[in-house]
């Protein structure tokens, strides 16, 4: 089955028969040791970083992919990184906090599968680091590996 | 359907509600939502305006001088922070202009001025 749940789909979440729109969810990804890495990374912020991702994760769920959405702080990723999202915000300093996530988007069938009622933005990890340095290859590869755990499992592994 | 199981997915919302119990996070998060309205407002507008005028964004793209992808990637939020200068060219090969209007809401001048509302927008 192809997997919309990276590609950007322009679906848009329904109420059955009435033609509705929906806001679509936000959920964070839970590893198999119970840890959620996003959530750590969130509680970790500055209060007003952890607000921010918050508004932007609020304002793109409310609007979804492909429009644009997000004030500017929501970009999709590209090479190794294609069919990820991220927000970007800086900080205090200047210091750099990323949040990269994956959409849940597919049809109903697909997405009660996964567990979900409607489509979902799926929040993995957040990073930091200091202005004008970069992550690793081996952050991103990290980054990539809890969200290939992620999508392995059916229902999806939230933390709740 | 065998082994399906709805998720609560309700944690995003409830982390909210906590955190906003704090006024500085309150006041954060709000800003951050008018911010980040206003900027999709204006993006969303303009895109608008060009579906309105008949233009294809590879059209658009031309009639500012730009690559067709890059006008694609700025209306589908693929790209971050878009630039005032970019903005202000789509916007004027749209037929419209750029205004910035104080909000009604806004903070007060000294002099206890009141005359404009507050917002960015794109007007054609």
């Amino acid at each position: 089955m192809a997997d919309r749940a990276t590609s950007g789909g322009s679906r848009r979440a329904r109420t059955a028969g009435r033609g509705e729109e929906l806001p679509w969810v936000v959920v964070y990804c839970r590893t198999r040791d119970g840890k959620s890495p996003a959530l750590d990374f969130l509680d970790s912020c500055p209060g007003k970083i952890d607000a921010q991702f918050t508004a932007v994760l609020d304002a793109v769920a409310a609007a979804p992919p492909p429009r644009f959405s997000g004030g500017g702080k929501w970009e999709a990723m590209h090479d190794d990184m294609a069919g990820w999202f991220e927000v970007r915000l800086t900080g205090p300093g200047r210091e750099q906090f990323r949040l990269f996530c994956l959409l849940e988007n597919a049809d109903a069938a697909e997405l009660e599968r996964r567990g979900l009622l409607r489509p979902a933005i799926a929040v993995i990890a957040g990073m930091r680091k200091p202005w004008r340095t970069t992550f690793s290859e081996r952050d991103y590869r990290d980054v990539r590996a809890l969200g290939d755990d992620y999508r392995q499992n059916y229902p999806r592994w939230i933390a709740t | 359907m065998p082994d399906t199981e709805r998720l609560d997915v309700s944690l995003h919302e409830r982390r909210r509600v906590a955190r906003m119990e704090d006024p500085e996070y309150r006041l954060a998060y709000e800003r951050a939502r008018r911010e980040i309205a206003q900027t999709d407002a204006v993006i969303n507008e303009l895109d608008s305006l060009r579906i309105d005028l008949g233009l294809s964004k590879a059209e658009l793209a031309r009639r500012v001088n730009r690559n067709a992808s890059s006008i694609r990637r700025l209306f589908t939020a693929g790209r971050t922070r878009p630039e005032l200068p970019l903005i202000a060219a789509l916007a004027d090969a749209l037929g419209a202009d750029l205004r910035v209007v104080r909000r009604s809401d806004g903070p007060s001048s000294p002099q206890g001025e009141n005359d404009q509302e507050g917002r960015v927008a794109a007007a054609s």
